[in-house]
């Protein structure tokens, strides 16, 4: 379930420090959110487009991941058209469309589409423990780094209890559908994985203690100077930067 | 008197978890010699798990002594001392591993025992070719199979050097390659153990004496005549105790 | 849970942003290092519940359970979902890093409101018990719901119908979500009650 399909490639953004990608996803992902202009809002996507080719991902996969934000992109493209305040484009029976309301719906999907594809050409190709060593090192809190790196590390354990869990009520005749019994059933599955994870975590902390746990978190990865990291992040800023810039004096004229 | 043969020595230890009238461990009496290698053949909820984690001071004895390296412990800062030299190899593997990566999971017990990067990174690797799996060093430690999970448990246990060896099950769940590998290393460690285990063949191939446990107390094996031929009873399968 | 990408104004992302550090912060005070194992496998255990489907006659919704997270962690529960949300974008593409403020408020702060409303009732009686889980389940995905609707209605005010549609499909996740957690919560109390927080 938590396949790191991506983390593992061979291109230029791979072989990036996590660090310098955290920061440029960072960077490029909220000049895109904060961009209201439609055709700035291509020029974004453009760039966005290039970076998943520049990590050289199967196409397939990444419109996959498109899956969750198309029900929400449906939702706003049935409800905004007839709801926007605005110049009215089209009527019938009763409903009209504003021309508004059309455009808005298109730069919401462009840019969200833009941030979601930056977000897997850049983050997504990472391991999790590169992103918590990167997290580490662009100073977020030890704690919160290892709340990160631990949570992932028992999410497959904790999965496969689930899955024996949900096999053996399975065995027993448990057949899921649309009544009180499946909730109680579920709910049960759902609070057993609470109370396995509760002792699990008991034996763990009694493990870090075995092995001298001294309330302080250790990195290992070293990534050694590489000059396209800062020319990396100079691009990408300078890009965003000037696309800010490039807006204001728009709205401007 | 000092005796400088003895590793660990409880004396007298009871035990009984909170809100319940069952002894875990009834005034146990145990001791562990330097070079020793003993095994411990008991049934489940027997209490064995809970007798290791007194000895490293994860379970609170109601009464006894615990005396490591021939100093008796009292509380938690006296247990943290000894930690680093008394290793436990848990159950599961999955409790005791939860870095990252397999490297980082070994270094994990150097790092806190005061080692510099480099000097961890060091022993880690050399911990690792140790045990022959030094291939998996990057490799991300769930993705890794169970004999796999249990060899990277063990060097990040002896990676911090002990002096005695506590294992808890160390063969459950694994096929019988990685239970060769297993026996073949233990047997090549000049500290000594301590082996918990149900499979008495594993258990004799690893050590030179076999107690048992029963009614929280331990058996030696002047007291026990662990014997293995056939019952009409179940029970006949595995090896077992006629008083 | 989540807001998609690209749609909130700077203002609302900045906004729950800041309520998003400021609520980790106060978190991450609350976990000292003796905890934050549990804390951890806790939120590991709660990113595999939320992958769980449940059938409502031909749809099926996937458990939200924010209410439960909040009952067992207190303040400790935002950092907790906070780790959910980094890791279901990783995975999942789930929301993104612009949105990451603003569903960490939508999602933690009903959890950690149920804490402190619903927690005092838990044990008191088999059927108060019950009805304290169906509450703590059912307001925060209310409270979530609306949380989210006001952050596309201060965007937007054209967003109204919007966020009251989104109201509105939530409805029957509530009353699952409360139906689950209540007996999830007996459950927990009868079988390993140890997990629950005590009183204070």
């Amino acid at each position: 379930m938590v396949e790191e399909n991506f983390a593992y490639g061979r291109s230029f953004i791979h072989k990036l420090d996590p660090k310098i990608r955290i920061i440029a996803s960072i960077v490029l992902s909220f000049a895109t959110a904060l961009c209201d202009n439609l055709y700035l809002a291509m020029i974004y996507s453009f760039i966005s487009i290039f970076l998943i080719l520049m990590a050289g991902l199967n196409t397939i996969d990444v419109v996959k991941r498109l899956k969750p934000l198309f029900w929400f992109l449906l939702m706003i493209w049935i409800i905004l058209p007839l709801t926007f305040e605005g110049d009215i484009l089209y009527r019938f029976y009763g409903f009209k469309i504003t021309g508004q309301g059309v455009v808005l719906c298109i730069k919401i999907t462009i840019k969200s589409i833009s941030i979601l594809f930056l977000f897997t050409a850049l983050i997504a190709t990472m391991t999790v423990a590169s992103l918590g060593n990167g997290l580490h090192r662009i100073h977020v809190p030890d704690k919160m780094v290892f709340l990160v790196l631990m949570t992932y590390r028992y999410i497959s354990v904790i999965e496969q209890e689930y899955k024996r869990l949900l096999r053996a009520a399975k065995f027993r005749g448990f057949n899921p559908g649309t009544n009180l019994h499946s909730y109680k059933t579920f709910a049960y599955l759902a609070g057993m994985l609470f109370v396995r994870a509760s002792l699990r975590a008991q034996r763990v902390h009694q493990a870090m203690l075995c092995r001298g746990f001294n309330q302080k978190f250790h990195t290992l990865d070293d990534y050694p100077p590489n000059r396209l990291n800062s020319i990396f992040l100079m691009g990408i800023c300078g890009a965003s930067a000037s696309l800010v810039i490039l807006e204001m004096i728009w709205v401007e004229i | 008197m000092i005796d400088n043969d003895s590793v660990i020595k409880l004396e007298d230890i009871s035990f009984s978890y909170t809100g319940s009238d069952i002894q875990v461990l009834d005034h146990l009496n145990l001791e562990i010699n330097k070079k020793d290698r003993i095994g411990l053949i008991a049934p489940n909820g027997s209490g064995k798990t809970t007798l290791l984690h007194t000895i490293m001071g994860l379970c609170k004895p109601d009464s006894g002594t615990i005396k490591v390296f021939g100093k008796i412990l009292n509380n938690e800062k006296d247990f943290l001392q000894v930690r680093s030299k008394v290793g436990l190899l848990f159950q599961d593997s999955d409790d005791q591993l939860f870095c990252p990566t397999v490297l980082e999971d070994v270094a994990f017990g150097p790092l806190n025992l005061g080692f510099s990067r480099t000097e961890a990174i060091d022993i880690a690797e050399k911990t690792l070719k140790r045990l022959g799996i030094q291939l998996f060093e990057h490799s991300v430690t769930h993705k890794l199979s169970g004999g796999q999970k249990r060899l990277v448990a063990l060097a990040s246990v002896l990676a911090m050097e002990p002096e005695v060896l506590l294992l808890d099950e160390p063969t459950a769940g694994l096929d019988n390659k990685v239970k060769k590998k297993l026996i073949h290393i233990l047997n090549s460690l000049d500290i000594s153990y301590f082996v918990i285990s149900h499979e008495f063949d594993f258990a004799n191939a690893v050590t030179d004496k076999i107690y048992s446990m029963e009614n929280g107390r331990i058996l030696r094996d002047d007291e026990i005549h662990i014997h293995h031929h056939e019952h009409v009873h179940q029970h006949g399968k595995h090896p077992h105790i006629h008083k | 849970m989540h807001i998609s990408e690209g749609v909130l104004s700077g203002p609302v992302l900045a906004t729950g942003a800041v309520f998003a550090f400021a609520g980790t912060g106060m978190g991450l005070k609350k976990i000292d290092y003796d905890r934050i194992v549990h804390v951890a496998i806790l939120a590991s255990a709660f990113f595999v519940a939320s992958l769980i489907h449940i059938n409502i006659g031909p749809a099926s919704v996937h458990l939200i359970l924010n209410g439960i997270v909040g009952l067992l962690l207190g303040f400790a529960a935002i950092p907790a979902i906070l780790t959910a949300l980094i890791l279901q974008a990783v995975f999942f593409q789930y929301g993104g890093l612009t949105t990451l403020g603003v569903n960490v408020v939508v999602m933690a702060v009903p959890a950690v409101l149920a804490h402190y409303l619903f927690l005092p009732m838990l044990g008191k009686s088999p059927t108060l018990t019950f009805i304290a889980g169906f509450l703590a389940g059912l307001f925060s995905i209310l409270f979530s719901s609306i949380l989210l609707g006001l952050a596309l209605w201060f965007t937007n005010q054209n967003f109204f119908e919007t966020s009251l549609a989104i109201i509105t499909a939530y409805i029957p996740v509530m009353i699952i979500e409360g139906i689950v957690t209540g007996f999830c919560v007996t459950f927990l109390l009868k079988v390993y009650p140890e997990i629950i927080p005590k009183k204070k």
